[in-house]
């Protein structure tokens, strides 16, 4: 809670990634103009594609996803969001998604609705380009998750996707001694990385065997993080878009 | 910065619970029944087959 009583909900948005160039005040603006904060219950959909939106969803507790449906009824997931994500920021000049956008376990968020967004875009330039350089760090973990999908194998594609957990966790205080909370399915590994759960089992189970990492009831612990992210060949770097 | 080619090594294949999979080359990971693998392994040969005996184009 903030000293004039509002509910203080951005404490982790931007953390580890820009936060510092927010003022305060803009912070404050933000904590004061939410719409209201909701709990969702695991696997609700919040958002259907092709539904028009007329709010923006902050994450502050709980794990979210975006994802798209193939025609067989496969799902690809397209974005694992943390605390402290803008969930559908970009909804606000765009309208309608062209995806769903779900929990994957029991969330918290807070809503803005888009008049006060608007309202925001008129009266605060830079509170605006921060709230548009956070849709972009979204676009660049999209970027990294064609490159995953595209270019590294099975055990790559897990490896680069925990590796990236771990730090955009980490960003926001929620790993402690290399480990942290992931409460996912190996489902829903499987559907972030273009495999099936017999691949990922596979994977785990091999990663667990060579003391790199352990995935197991919906904690993540990684015994060796230089050659876990070696395997994923990945760099932190896009998650802060530059900073 | 290299230009993506064809594959020069083989991807590995793995039974695993009754499923194959094949990993590699290159970013490949997929999983299929015993019938699906055999029926692309088939496949495989048969155009290999065809390739063996086309002029190679360039990369």
């Amino acid at each position: 809670m903030r000293d004039d009583g509002a509910e203080r909900v951005t404490d982790k948005f931007l953390c580890g990634r820009g936060r510092q160039r927010l003022g305060r005040d803009e912070l404050a603006l933000l904590d004061r103009t939410v719409e209201r904060v909701r709990d969702l219950p695991p696997r609700h959909t919040l958002i259907r594609t092709g539904e028009q939106v007329k709010v923006s969803t902050l994450l502050l507790e709980g794990f979210m996803c975006r994802y798209m449906d193939d025609h067989a009824g496969y799902r690809q997931l397209v974005a694992v969001h943390v605390p402290g994500d803008f969930v559908d920021l970009h909804a606000f000049p765009m309208e309608r998604l062209d995806h769903d956008v779900a929990t994957l376990s029991a969330c918290r968020i807070a809503m803005w609705t888009h008049a006060t967004l608007e309202e925001i875009v008129e009266t605060r330039p830079h509170l605006t380009r921060m709230l548009w350089f956070s849709t972009l760090l979204d676009a660049s973990i999209h970027r990294e998750w064609i490159f995953r999908m595209g270019r590294l194998d099975a055990e790559g594609r897990i490896a680069h996707f925990m590796c990236e957990m771990k730090v955009r966790l980490d960003m926001v205080g929620l790993v402690k001694n290399d480990s942290f909370d992931l409460p996912l399915k190996q489902a829903d590994v499987a559907e972030a990385c273009g495999l099936t759960g017999v691949h990922v089992n596979r994977v785990l189970r091999g990663l667990r065997e060579r003391d790199l990492l352990i995935f197991r009831a919906g904690q993540v612990r990684i015994m060796n993080w230089k050659q876990l992210s070696a395997l994923a060949q990945f760099d932190p770097a896009y998650l802060r878009g530059g900073l | 910065m290299s230009r993506l080619g064809p594959e020069t090594m083989a991807g590995k294949a793995t039974a695993e619970t009754g499923f194959v999979l094949l990993d590699g080359p290159g970013g490949v990971a997929v999983a299929m029944t015993a019938e699906a693998a055999r029926e692309t392994g088939r496949r495989l040969i048969a155009a290999a087959d065809i390739a063996d005996e086309q002029p190679r184009a360039d990369d």
